[in-house]
């Protein structure tokens, strides 16, 4: 049998992290991914933070990917953070940058698809060199150990069964490896999150012009108030290259509560006037054909508007970028940057007057996604590891999810680092002996010792301060309702200090429910917003594409073999499926709900209560952007 | 022991939407048309590879073709982290049937690797446009190499020289699989139904490094390419082209459609009675 020194699980950013710095410790490690390519199975909003704490240390992703600045894997670095309070048409829009910039070297926006792949290039040439790799397409089905012969064996659908010395599990919220080796129990609703998101198409300079930003810069609207049609928890829009991710994020326990289709949930925000004047853009439409044409006529017409459209539609899109811009002068297409707009808009004449297209404002959506986001301060594991293998990122329920703080991606591979010191340091004692937990309580201990730990256990009364200073500035407290007197008490630091320890005192777990409630999330940003508010008209209308169109759009690798089975047709929670779940994979037949399963996203919705495997590898869903 | 392999490819028009263009007579605008390396050439370059990966293989890349069919050359010089590529171009050649393209392909794989002998050549199942699937075996015919055609997967004796194959045989309906053995050198037409085997995990990571070769090899794929004339190649001028073809295109016709006379009912549900009638009517037509 096949023996790894280690072999990670999972080619999220988490694991990826893991892959690139084991290896440059010179340490064989091979990482499996299910999907067909690293990168296709991933989903965040996402904004990647450095990050740089006042006490302890994290380890960034600047650190890890050396080049990480220079090559730009990423989108925009975000240096306007806004949190939008919002009832109805009205808006008020608090600057948070402060809350952004709290102990941060950079934030940028990301796209997974695109990040992960560049992150495994950088791996991979590591990797190498030291007999290890990548192995796209394989599913981990299970691990096992022979303890009288010192074997951890790894099974897969696809390989013939092999042997590491240490295991990273680095395979998200679903985590199958957590399971299947009892490490710890399924994540359950009031532990997590639902986020869904859209990935909007907009030209370049056209959102630069749009959010006032200069070129590589980026803006990222948060939203509270009556967007989240009362569920706990927020809206996003971020800005990246030529693209906006807009996504909510819900508390799974509020949507168990008062189900709503995650699909309805994005279209509320996407529709609100304030977000569809960000998002909108000049869509061309295809005419219907004249039908006293003759068939073969008609046919010519449509070859030839098509192919128009999509002439302009390439042209406008190159035309307002930078790269663009360079690209039709490298290429001697044309002679200037004049020629290109004088060919776009005789294209856009020649569609109107010969053709009859209609141009419209509306927006053009690429992507829809949904996943499931472990909520670090309800559900992070205490010992993330079992014998020797460890648990990172949101396998290990790690996030920091606070208010308008939203980080994962750090988080995970913060812990990548962690799990592999421990790995190395292990290797070098020549302790990786299961029985002894030396690597896992040596990992364990450098988890509790990282700052993000701290931040999930305990409330941080600077991040709070720079949060109501901020909103204070901006917002009476006369305005603010029942946080008045919370207002005031935050702005004394005397008194903040002791109340705050007094919270840290009863336990931060013991305070959630109040601080987040309905009252913190829905009603006082819609009483801000209804007394503070500006008013936005936007008087287009949206064509939201249907949920059927969104799951057609999505690329699918379709396994005939489902990976999901009910446990109970007939359960609660099943029932609740059929309208949580994202692609509307259930319906209810009389009393029994039956899956269908041919749009799933594999976002785990359904898994507290099903047998819930990720698909055999390379099958499945394959995001282009994540 | 190293092992040689050849792998004889074809450039075809891309059948796939959008790129295909028919002259009024209903035949292929070739000059419209874009063209890619054949489907079929495509699995006979995935299952060279596994050689490479699972035994180290050396692989050299032939075709037949214009001076563009370089382009094929490079896309199966991808699949297959190839070392050494061939283009047998000359305006001799033009009209050939299967069986003056099989002496072209038998010369030059005789040049391949400075001459060594060729232990594997692989062939695609058929072309797809227009090629019966005799080029294969007219080829293997001519090399004196045993033919295995349908080729599902194969594994190698590399002490013992034997090859052991499966085949996928089809006959009526049915199918089955049959294991045959042969000494090598042998001459392959792969199934188009097939995978190859990377089974364990070190078979998987040398895949992805020689994929990684690969891509960097083609962006300078011009200096593997040996390009040969008739002259260089030393054919016979009367086995090749329009002479040493036996068979030539007389004639393109469409297939006709079906003419449709066929009067339908529809019935819009499942309403028992409905069903009966249908029924009825089955009876009826079978009766
Ligand atoms: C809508 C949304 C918004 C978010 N916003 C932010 C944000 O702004 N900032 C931020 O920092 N974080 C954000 N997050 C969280 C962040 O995206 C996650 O924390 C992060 O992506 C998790 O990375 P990971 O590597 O731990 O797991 P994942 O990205 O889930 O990777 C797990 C990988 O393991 C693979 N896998 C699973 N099981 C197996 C198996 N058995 N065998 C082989 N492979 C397997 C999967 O295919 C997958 O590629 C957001 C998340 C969502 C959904
Ligand atoms: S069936 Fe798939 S898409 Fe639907 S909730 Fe379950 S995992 Fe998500």
């Amino acid at each position: 049998m096949e023996q790894f020194d280690v072999v990670i699980v999972g080619g999220g950013s988490a694991g990826l992290a893991a892959l690139k710095h084991l290896s440059s410790k010179g340490i064989q490690s091979v990482l499996m991914e299910a999907g067909s390519t690293v990168g296709t199975k991933n989903v965040s909003g996402g904004i990647l933070y450095s990050k740089n704490p006042q006490t302890g240390k994290v380890y960034n992703v600047d650190e890890i990917f050396e080049n990480f600045l220079q090559e730009k894997p990423w989108e925009r670095q975000i240096t306007k953070y806004i949190l939008n309070c919002v009832s109805k048409d009205k808006v008020l829009s608090i600057d948070l940058t402060d809350s952004h910039e709290y102990q941060s070297n950079f934030g940028c926006s990301v796209l997974l698809n695109k990040l992960n792949s560049w992150f495994a290039k950088q791996s991979l040439e590591v990797a190498e060199r030291n007999g290890g790799g990548i192995v796209n397409g394989v599913h981990v089905r299970n691990i096992s150990w022979d303890e009288e012969k010192g074997k951890t064996i790894i099974q897969t659908d696809e390989l013939d069964d092999f042997e590491a010395k240490a295991i990273i599990a680095s395979d998200g919220v679903n985590s199958e490896v957590a399971e299947i080796t009892g490490a710890r129990k399924k994540f359950s609703p009031p532990e997590l999150y639902q986020g869904v998101k859209v990935v909007v198409k907009l030209p370049e300079e056209i959102i630069e012009e749009r959010f006032d930003l200069s070129p590589g810069e980026g803006t990222a609207h948060i939203f509270a108030g009556d967007v989240t049609l009362g569920h706990i928890g927020g809206g996003f829009l971020y800005t990246n290259i030529d693209s906006l991710s807009a996504g909510v994020v819900y508390h799974y326990d509020s949507l168990i509560s008062n189900p709503m289709g995650p699909n309805n949930l994005v279209n509320a925000l996407l529709n609100n006037p304030f977000v569809k004047e960000y998002i909108k853009d000049e869509v061309a439409l295809e005419p219907y054909p004249d039908k006293s044409l003759s068939k073969m006529e008609q046919l010519r017409i449509k070859f030839a508007v098509n192919k128009l459209i999509k002439r302009w539609e390439k042209l406008r899109f190159e035309y307002y970028s930078h790269e663009g811009k360079k690209r039709f002068l490298d290429d001697k297409e044309f002679n200037s940057i004049e020629d290109v707009k004088s060919k776009m808009d005789a294209i856009h004449k020649e569609l109107l007057e010969k053709y009859n297209t209609r141009f419209e404002t509306d927006y053009v959506e690429l992507e829809y996604s949904t996943k499931l986001i472990p909520d670090g301060k309800r559900c992070r594991m205490k010992k993330p590891y079992i014998k020797n293998i460890l648990f990172i990122g949101d396998a290990a329920g790690r996030g920091l999810f606070i208010g308008p703080r939203i980080e994962g991606l750090n988080v995970g591979i913060d812990d990548a680092v962690r799990a592999s010191n421990a790995i190395k340091q292990a290797l070098e004692k020549n302790n990786l002996d299961v029985a002894s937990n030396y690597l896992g309580e040596l990992y364990s201990q450098s988890v509790q010792e990282s700052p993000y730990t701290m931040d999930m256990e305990r409330i941080d009364k600077y991040y709070i301060k720079t949060i109501i200073d901020t909103a204070g500035k901006q917002i009476p407290s006369q305005k603010i309702g029942k946080y008045r007197l919370l207002f005031r008490l935050f702005q004394n630091d005397k008194l903040r200090n002791i109340s705050i320890d007094i919270v840290n005192k009863i336990g931060y777990n013991n305070m959630l429910s109040l601080i987040e409630s309905e009252e913190t999330y829905i009603h006082t940003p819609i009483n801000i917003a209804a007394k503070l508010g500006t008013k936005t008209i936007s008087e287009y209308s949206l064509s939201i594409p249907e949920l059927s169109q969104r799951i057609s759009n999505l690329s699918y690798n379709d396994d005939p073999q489902s990976h999901i089975k009910i446990i109970n047709p007939r359960s609660e929670f099943m029932k609740k499926m059929v309208t949580l779940c994202p692609t509307k994979c259930y319906s209810l037949e009389g009393e029994d709900v039956v899956l269908q399963h041919e749009g799933c996203i594999e976002c785990g919705t359904c898994s507290p209560e099903t047998e819930w495997r990720h698909p055999r590898g390379e099958k499945g869903i394959q995001y282009k952007y994540g | 022991m190293s092992l040689n392999i050849a792998v004889i490819i074809k450039l075809e028009p891309d059948f796939s939407d959008g790129n295909v263009s028919y002259n009024p007579d209903g035949t292929l605008n070739r000059a419209e048309t874009k063209t890619i390396l054949g489907h079929h050439s495509a699995i006979a370059s995935q299952a060279a590879f596994y050689a490479k990966v699972k035994y180290g293989a050396r692989i050299c890349i032939g075709t037949m073709g214009p001076p563009m069919a370089d382009l094929a050359l490079e896309q199966s010089l991808l699949l297959s982290d190839a070392e050494e590529l061939h283009l047998y171009s000359d305006r001799s050649f033009a009209g050939a049937d299967t069986l003056s393209t099989a002496e072209v392909l038998k010369t030059g794989i005789s040049k391949m690797n400075d001459g060594k002998a060729m232990d594997i050549v692989f062939s695609g199942f058929r072309a797809s446009d227009g090629e019966t699937g005799q080029t294969g075996p007219q080829t293997a015919w001519k090399l004196g190499f045993t033919f295995l055609g349908n080729v599902i997967s194969y594994e190698i004796d590399i002490e013992k020289r034997v090859i052991t194959a499966l085949r996928l045989i089809s006959y009526g309906n049915n199918s089955l699989i049959e294991q045959v053995q042969a000494p090598l050198p042998v001459f392959i037409a792969i199934d188009p139904s097939y995978k190859s085997p990377f089974i364990t995990v070190s078979q998987r990571l040398s895949a992805s490094r020689y994929q990684k070769e690969a891509m960097i090899r083609s962006r300078n794929y011009k200096s593997l390419l040996k390009i040969f004339n008739a002259k260089e190649l030393g054919v016979d001028p009367k086995l090749v082209g329009l002479p040493g073809s036996p068979t030539i295109v007389y004639k393109v016709e469409k297939i006709p459609k079906i003419k449709s006379n066929r009067s339908a009912q529809t019935v819009e549900n499942i309403d028992p009675n409905n069903i009966s009638n249908i029924l009825e009517k089955i009876h009826e037509t079978i009766a």
